[in-house]
């Protein structure tokens, strides 16, 4: 049990500083581990990841605040998409066929993948216009960068293709039970221009609230086993907070260069499971 | 580093809110932490009933902290009179609350 609890919280470290860097849940190691390492009910681990998500972006989001990162304002406005999608996933849960989603969302992955492999080498966007509803809504944004030691002041666009991109990628939460980060931060790096750093600490901050909507149904249903939980998000937690203090300081070619192999097995792995 | 810090010249507008919540999610944070490191000390002595509840606690205190954050950020806002991005927060909130009654009645 000792032995267990402490490979648990040592693999959930990992998990936590991976998953803030990059703006995902770290629920891509996470839920393999359990199931296959652990032997943990699919239900239990999908539980625990789901919680874990939280920790992963409430630990990182007090650095990523603290340095300027996150965008609050392009944060909220994107979290009416992703919140209203994930109540919509969960009404509509029953209806379709999990198989086609899944090869849709895989398919779309795999594009959003070959997007990113092709912009790889850019450090910052460059002369990106605000359309007009970001302008109204004041969505541009500054931070400090301490790796290439300088402010960056950006604009922002594609703010309503945005909006409506996080609709789907709550769908996706919603249906799939995930933070559905891999989805958020290729909609800001590539449709609404945002700088790669900003939209992986933008990403972070969003999917805690939207785990919180998919943790709470199970919470309810009794699936979240606190003796598994537990230890998960205490290491969930202490990586997050490391992995935001590594990330200020890393080039934004090697955080992509960490992405784009996670979003291609990402994409391949929905589109196995939609064929099988 | 120069010593014309730009960031001393031309404050961020949106600092306030950022320091507030960053503040609200070190607290929720640091107080599911204690929490779950308790409940994970009082299983190694043995006390499985005890360790549970703690740990319980500790998720709750977790799961309400996005939450907590988005009312607080709603809240800022209202405060600022910045009517828009109020609503944009009371749309969030109405979803959660939505998903929350709708969880409970599946499960």
């Amino acid at each position: 049990m000792l032995v267990q609890t402490l490979e648990i919280f040592l693999i959930a470290i990992t998990a936590g500083v991976f998953g803030s860097m990059l703006g995902l849940g770290g629920g891509i190691i996470i839920v393999p581990v359990l199931t296959l390492l652990f032997g943990v009910p699919m239900r239990t681990a999908v539980a625990a990841s789901t919680v874990s998500i939280i920790a992963t972006s409430t630990g990182a989001a007090v650095a990523f605040l603290q340095d300027r990162l996150t965008n609050t304002r392009v944060a909220i406005w994107l979290e009416m998409g992703t919140a209203t999608g994930a109540l919509s996933g969960a009404l509509i849960a029953g209806y379709l066929d999990q198989r086609f989603l899944y090869i849709l969302f895989g398919l779309l992955l795999a594009y959003s993948g070959y997007n990113m492999f092709k912009s790889r080498k850019n450090e910052l966007p460059e002369g990106v216009l605000p359309d007009r509803l970001s302008q109204k809504l004041q969505l541009q944004g500054s931070y400090t960068d301490r790796q290439l030691g300088k402010r960056i002041d950006y604009q922002v666009t594609g703010t309503l293709p945005g909006l409506i991109i996080m609709y789907f990628s709550g769908i996706a939460a919603g249906l799939l039970g995930i933070g559905a980060g891999i989805f958020k931060v290729p909609a800001m790096d590539q449709i609404m221009r945002i700088p790669f750093k900003a939209s992986t600490a933008t990403s972070n901050f969003m999917i805690g609230v939207t785990a919180a909507s998919g943790a709470v149904v199970y919470f309810a249903r009794g699936d979240v086993k606190p003796m598994i939980t537990g230890p998960v998000v205490l290491g969930v937690l202490l990586g997050a907070v490391l992995g935001a203090k590594l990330m200020v300081r890393l080039k934004t070619s090697t955080i992509r260069k960490l992405f784009i192999p996670i979003i291609i097995y990402t994409a391949f792995e929905m589109i196995y499971r939609g064929l099988k | 580093m120069t010593t014309h810090d730009p960031e001393l010249q031309t404050p961020s507008p949106h600092e306030p809110i950022e320091i507030t919540l960053a503040r609200l999610l070190r607290i929720g944070s640091l107080i599911a932490a204690a929490l779950i490191a308790a409940g994970i000390a009082t299983m190694l002595l043995g006390r499985e009933a005890v360790a549970t509840r703690l740990i319980t606690a500790g998720l709750l205190a977790l799961l309400a902290t996005p939450i907590m954050r988005v009312i607080t950020a709603g809240l800022i806002f209202v405060r600022q009179k910045d009517w828009r991005f109020a609503c944009f927060c009371l749309v969030v909130i109405c979803a959660l609350a939505a998903g929350i009654l709708l969880g409970q009645a599946h499960a």
